[in-house]
């Protein structure tokens, strides 16, 4: 008993030393504070721009249904899938070469701190950062949206509650991911190279610039595959409520599954990029 | 010639708070937070002039070169650089001037060393002739042949600075302000660099502005120098002058036997003089006395202990620039 | 101009030889590009499978906007490409101070400091589109239509660095503009599918505001559809020239408000 007590005493200690990081992040996001206001207004208008597409596509079709979406729900899908990725797409790519080339990853390791705790914590700060601004006003306004103009409201609480456990898991998918992309880092010096060939991969694989049910079937099939529908895709299509319950429960194993897989991924190039480090001296 | 007169830099920053909340709450606020980093200062540096700017880190002194070279515009006063003033004509005063920032290179950092000054060749049009002598020149007094074929990016840093040195030189400038020129560099290079600047000025009779923490710097080449504290400049004079006013201090270091028979004696009393004028201070078997020569003389000092114990050396140490700024920057003048 | 032209070679001629040194890097950010236009290509063809035309725009008409679009992107990329480092971190690190130490135009230095050969991507992909559409028959090649494609391509290239430059401008009043900058090229994304089938407030602000529409669609839509010659191209070139204008403007204020950083 006395024992278990003293374990968990150090745990949160070891908390307290991490809870700084994730601090600092937003307070460096809120110090620049003309910048911050064009950014959340410049973000939005680009989801707004993205909808008006697809509301082009929809009255250029003779179908009121494409791959599986009526017009309410792509524009649900849109928000939702902006209102998701926006909070959970943390890209620590670039940051991660920056600490490479100041040599500040060296250092980290004579701290008596994790370097990945270290940004994890980071990307919770920042995850909550933008959780607030604007992801959860985006929410809001749309569905006060669909409720007032649209006439359509069915949400349930239940519902909300799945969506953001899965975007939770979302969240840790994509930071494990980044995690072991940043990696690159310690092996080429042209990290934006790869940061953009990434991120035209992702925002295609995780549905974010088009549902995957538009994809050809064995498309669709070799995503079933893939971490990244458990990125983006998943939670949406939970809140959308175009999971059935008893895909459900299969849904949110395999994020859980992709989260396993990735951090044991992570562990071992870690332990190689330790290595790398001692050798080479960063 | 230089003029600067009455002139005074204000910045203006949107007021930070402290923590989580200030941050939550400097965002809803639109107070702004004043700064005067430079306070009416005037000064006239002539022709062949070597000055020393000297002053505590956030005193006014990269503020004042910054406006000199025209990189910031000061918010009131006027500046002329032989005639032009720097922050209206930028690019025709840039032709006149050179500059190193000891904490950041001017040369472009994906280059190597040789093509670099190509292109400075170009820029500033210095003819074949002209640069061929002047390369040699600096050649020589720098040493750059090692690695003139080596990326900006590769050099170490006493090779940057030596490289900036040279670059800042290639087109004769007629003033060469030089911020914390030796920052950070081993002996050896720093006394190249110093030696490869009173050259210079000896050979082209330009001006040179230098700010620096190192006081060996200041002594070694300028004959001038200013003072600025908060903005405001305290001194400008000789180095010379300064010493005679501040300079009456010597610090006389003395290797005893028995040290314990230092506590023992009442210096303060057999002198009466205060704390002030007599001090001292004991470090394993050396006593360090620190004293005012106009009240008390060496000798006494000495043959008072000499009577009580074995003396194995003696070291006298006239007091140093650097010990009369800080007496500067802590008592005012 | 002969004196800015020498300069410029002789940087061109490093960049080219640091290149050669660094191939890696440069098939990383080639690839990097074609990925981008790649996914592009790919979204116009997943929606053109469940529709036939989109806003009455074919998808052989929009490939040859969307290819059209990417060569002056692609023109101001390679040449301008440093102007995001004004936006990030120049004025916060104090990096800009070199600019202003040099007997040459601070703009003309920002042009000098990088040739971003990754954008030979957009290039390849414009280029090639392009060259589809005139061999399928979506364009038909004339001797003033090659005249004025080239035209067309130069100020587009002119509102593309404008746009970054103006934006990466603010900088200086708010040190760091790269957001900003970010999102106002974002537009970009955007202006190369059909302007009519967005809200007239995006519309307006696509065309006046970030006027990033013409430089793409709208003097493309004169190759497509021989629109009037005067709506477009010429609107082009006007509108290249009041925002190199305005962004040359707002770049010369900034640099007399430059902090410069550290005390």
């Amino acid at each position: 008993m006395k024992k278990k007590k003293k374990k968990r005493k150090v745990k949160t200690n070891r908390l307290h030393v991490y809870t700084p990081f994730g601090k600092s992040v937003i307070k460096d996001s809120l110090a620049y504070k003309g910048s911050f206001y064009l950014f959340v207004i410049c973000k939005v208008l680009s989801v707004f721009i993205t909808y008006y597409l697809w509301r082009a596509i929809f009255s250029s079709s003779d179908n009121s249904e494409l791959g599986g979406f009526n017009q309410v729900e792509i524009l649900t899908y849109v928000f939702m899938s902006f209102v998701c990725s926006n909070m959970v797409y943390i890209s620590m790519t670039t940051k991660i070469g920056e600490n490479v080339v100041d040599g500040s990853i060296a250092i980290n390791l004579i701290k008596p701190i994790s370097y990945k705790s270290k940004l994890f914590a980071e990307s919770i700060g920042e995850m909550i950062y933008k959780f607030i601004v604007p992801s959860v006003f985006v929410w809001i306004g749309l569905e006060v949206y669909k409720y007032v103009i649209l006439d359509e409201f069915s949400l349930s609480g239940i519902r909300i509650a799945l969506f953001l456990l899965s975007s939770m898991l979302s969240f840790i998918i994509y930071f494990l991911f980044e995690f072991c992309f940043g990696m690159i880092a310690f092996y080429s010096t042209y990290v934006w190279g790869m940061e953009i060939i990434k991120n035209s991969v992702l925002s295609f694989l995780t549905g974010q610039i088009i549902p995957l049910t538009f994809f050809p079937d064995f498309a669709q099939k070799l995503f079933n595959y893939l971490p990244f529908s458990s990125m983006n895709y998943v939670p949406v299509m939970i809140y959308l409520g175009k999971i059935s319950s008893s895909e459900l429960i299969f849904s949110i194993e395999r994020q859980i599954l992709w989260i396993l897989i990735l951090e044991l991924i992570s562990i071992a190039l870690w332990r190689r990029v330790v290595k790398r480090i001692s050798i080479l001296g960063g | 010639m230089i003029k600067v007169e009455g002139v005074s830099k204000e910045f203006v920053n949107a007021k930070k708070y402290p923590g989580l909340k200030g941050a939550v709450k400097g965002l809803f606020s639109n107070e702004k937070e004043r700064k005067l980093a430079v306070n009416d200062i005037s000064f006239e540096i002539a022709d062949g002039e070597m000055v020393g700017y000297i002053g505590g880190n956030g005193a006014g002194k990269s503020t004042t070169i910054k406006m000199m070279t025209g990189i910031i515009v000061p918010t009131s006063g006027i500046i002329e650089v032989d005639g032009i003033v720097p922050y209206k004509n930028r690019m025709q005063n840039a032709q006149n001037i050179g500059v190193v920032f000891g904490q950041r290179t001017q040369l472009w950092w994906n280059l190597p060393l040789g093509e670099t000054f190509t292109i400075l060749k170009e820029i500033y049009k210095v003819n074949d002739k002209d640069f061929k002598k002047r390369m040699k020149f600096l050649n020589e007094v720098l040493d750059l042949g090692k690695f003139m074929n080596n990326t900006v990016r590769t050099l170490s840093l006493g090779q940057r600075m030596r490289a900036d040195l040279a670059a800042s030189l290639l087109h004769n400038p007629k003033t060469l302000y030089l911020d914390e020129p030796t920052i950070g560099l081993d002996l050896v290079v720093k006394d190249k660099i110093r030696n490869a600047i009173k050259e210079i000025n000896a050979k082209y009779h330009s001006k040179v502005i230098l700010t620096t923490h190192d006081l060996t710097d200041i002594e070694e080449i300028c004959h001038r120098i200013l003072i600025i504290d908060k903005g405001t400049i305290i001194y400008d004079g000789t180095l010379e002058n300064i010493k005679d006013k501040y300079g009456k201090t010597r610090m006389i270091s003395v290797d005893l036997h028995d040290i314990s028979v230092v506590k023992k004696i009442n210096f303060n009393k057999i002198f009466n003089v205060s704390k002030k004028d007599f001090n001292y201070q004991i470090d394993g078997k050396t006593v360090t006395f620190i004293i005012n020569k106009d009240k008390v003389s060496v000798s006494a000092v000495l043959s008072n202990l000499m009577g009580k114990t074995d003396v194995k050396d003696i070291r006298i140490k006239e007091t140093d620039i650097g010990d009369i700024v800080k007496q500067i920057y802590i008592a005012g003048i | 101009m002969r004196y800015y032209f020498k300069i410029y070679r002789l940087f061109f001629k490093q960049y080219l030889k640091s290149l050669m040194q660094s191939k890696l890097d440069f098939f990383i950010g080639l690839f990097g590009c074609l990925f981008v236009q790649a996914s592009g290509i790919l979204f116009l063809y997943l929606v053109f499978e469940q529709i036939p035309l989109l806003d009455g725009w074919s998808i052989k008409e929009l490939a040859f906007i969307y290819g059209f679009s990417q060569i002056p992107k692609g023109i101001d990329h390679l040449f301008a490409d440093y102007i995001w480092l004004l936006s990030s971190q120049m004025v916060t690190n104090g990096e800009f101070d070199r600019y202003l130490l040099r007997p040459i135009p601070p703009f003309f230095q920002l042009l000098c400091d990088r040739v971003q050969l990754d954008a030979v991507g957009e290039l390849l992909v414009g280029g090639l589109l392009v060259y589809i559409s005139v061999s399928n028959g979506t364009i038909r090649v004339t001797f003033i239509g090659s005249i004025l494609f080239v035209m067309a391509i130069l100020a587009g290239a002119v509102i593309y660095t404008s746009v970054k430059l103006f934006f990466a401008a603010l900088a200086f009043w708010m040190t760091n503009s790269f957001p900003v900058l970010q999102l106002g090229y974002e537009i970009s994304n955007f202006t190369k599918y059909p302007t009519s089938i967005y809200p007239k407030g995006i519309q307006f602000v696509s065309a006046f505001i970030v006027p990033f529409a013409f430089a793409s669609f709208y003097p493309a839509e004169y190759f497509v559809r021989n629109e009037s010659f005067i709506t477009t191209i010429i609107a082009e070139v006007c509108v290249a020239l009041i925002a190199w204008v305005i962004a040359f403007s707002v770049f010369k204020k900034g640099v007399s408000v430059y902090k410069s950083a550290g005390s």
